[in-house]
C-alpha cells in the first residue's frame, strides 16, 4: 500500500491538470492507475468508472474509487480532497477578484456577451443527455411530467427527484 | 450578501449544498440546475447574471458543477464559505462512493442502482430544460444572443465540440464585439 502521502502528491498533481476540463481525466488516471502503478486492473478501471457516474459528483469521483483501491477508505479521503484541491483554489480566487473584473468595463460587456452562448451549452447538455438516455414512452412521460413540475409549480426538486428514483426502482 | 442583507450562515451553506449533493443524480448540469433553483429562485442568494458568470468561469475551469458551488459559496460568504460549500456539495458522494467501492472491491458486482436512475434521468433533464428556458428568457436579448445561443448548441451537440472550447470562442467573440462598439461610438 502506497503511503498517504505520495497519494496526495499524485493526485493533487491530476487536479492541476483537470483543471483544464472534465474528460481528460479518464485517460489520464488510466495511464497512471492501471498502466504506471498498476493499482487497477482496466477492467475494475471502467467499472470504477461507472460506478462514479452514479453519484452526484463529478467524474472526477474516479478519484474516490481509485484512491480506495491504494489506500483503503483513508486513501480514498486523500485522493478526493486533493484532486480538488487546485479547482477550488483557482475558483476562489476567480470569486475574490469577481466583483473588481466585473467593474471593468470591457471585461463586464465581454461576460454579458457571452451568456447565451452559456445557455446554449445548457439547453444543450440537456439534449446530449436525453439522447443517450431517453428510449421509451414511458420516460418520456415521466420527463414531461418532471418539466411541468419544475416549471409551473415551486416544489422543492429534491422530493421531485427522491420521487422519480423510487418511480424507477418500482417501473424497472 | 443573500438579497435580504443578512448574512447566511456557514451551517446553512453546508447544509444546502450537502442536499444539493444528496439528490444531484445525474451530475454536471444537473447540479448547475439544482444550484440555480436553490440559490438563484427560492433563496435569492446571488443573481442569475452573476450565477451565469460563475457558470461561464467553471466550465472553462474543469468540474463545472463543483466549481458553481465554489463559486455560490464564495460569494455568500468568502473564502470560508466556498470551502463550505465545495465540501457539503462533495461529501455525500464521497461517502457513497466509498460505500461502493466497498461493496465492489468486496463482491465484484455493480449493485442495482440503475434502475434507479432510468427514474431520475427524465426527471432531470426536464429540470435542465426548464432552466435554460428561463436563463434564456432574462439574459438573451436581441437578434445577436439568439444567434450565439444556437451556435453554441450547435458546436456541443452537432460538432460535439467541448464546453470549454465553446465557451472560450465565445468570449474571444464578445471581447471582439465589445472592442468594436467601443471605438464606434
Amino acid at each position: 500500500m502506497p503511503p498517504l502521502l505520495t497519494l496526495a502528491w499524485i493526485y493533487f498533481r491530476i487536479g492541476l491538470i483537470f483543471v483544464g476540463g472534465g474528460y481528460v481525466l479518464i485517460p489520464l488516471l488510466n495511464h497512471i492507475m492501471v498502466e504506471q502503478y498498476k493499482w487497477l486492473t482496466l477492467r475494475q478501471f471502467l467499472d470504477g468508472l461507472a460506478l462514479s457516474q452514479l453519484t452526484p459528483g463529478p467524474l472526477a469521483m474516479l478519484a474516490t474509487f481509485t484512491g480506495f483501491r491504494a489506500g483503503g477508505f483513508l486513501g480514498g479521503l486523500v485522493a478526493t480532497v486533493f484532486i480538488f484541491i487546485p479547482c477550488v483554489m483557482l475558483m476562489l480566487i476567480i470569486g475574490r477578484n469577481y466583483h473588481r473584473l466585473k467593474n471593468i468595463d470591457l471585461i463586464r460587456t465581454t461576460l454579458d456577451g457571452l451568456l447565451p452562448a452559456v445557455v446554449g451549452l445548457v439547453a444543450a447538455a440537456a439534449w446530449n443527455l436525453g439522447m443517450s438516455s431517453l428510449s421509451g414512452v414511458k420516460e418520456f412521460i415521466i420527463l414531461a411530467i418532471g418539466f411541468a413540475v419544475f416549471k409551473w409549480t415551486m416544489v422543492n426538486p429534491m422530493i421531485v427527484i427522491l420521487g422519480a428514483g423510487i418511480l424507477g426502482l418500482l417501473l424497472n | 450578501m443573500a438579497a435580504n442583507g443578512k448574512q447566511v450562515t456557514l451551517t446553512e451553506i453546508f447544509l444546502t449544498f450537502a442536499k444539493i449533493g444528496i439528490t444531484g443524480f445525474g451530475g454536471g448540469m444537473a447540479i448547475v440546475a439544482l444550484v440555480e433553483r436553490t440559490c438563484v429562485k427560492e433563496k435569492g442568494w446571488i443573481t442569475s447574471e452573476e450565477f451565469l458568470h460563475g457558470l461561464a468561469f467553471g466550465q472553462i475551469l474543469g468540474p463545472f458543477s463543483l466549481n458553481v458551488c465554489t463559486f455560490t459559496g464564495h460569494h455568500l460568504r468568502g473564502i470560508r464559505g466556498g470551502i463550505i460549500a465545495a465540501t457539503g456539495f462533495i461529501l455525500p458522494s464521497f461517502l457513497l462512493m466509498s460505500l461502493l467501492s466497498r461493496l465492489y472491491f468486496t463482491y465484484n458486482k455493480l449493485p442495482q442502482l440503475q434502475a434507479a436512475l432510468k427514474g431520475t434521468n427524465p426527471v432531470i433533464i426536464g429540470l435542465i430544460l426548464v432552466v435554460a428556458i428561463d436563463m434564456g428568457r432574462k439574459q438573451i436579448k436581441g437578434r445577436n444572443g439568439i444567434l450565439m445561443a444556437l451556435a453554441a448548441f450547435s458546436a456541443t451537440v452537432l460538432v460535439k465540440l467541448n464546453a470549454a472550447w465553446v465557451l472560450l470562442a465565445a468570449a474571444v467573440w464578445a471581447l471582439g464585439v465589445s472592442i468594436y462598439r467601443r471605438r464606434h461610438t
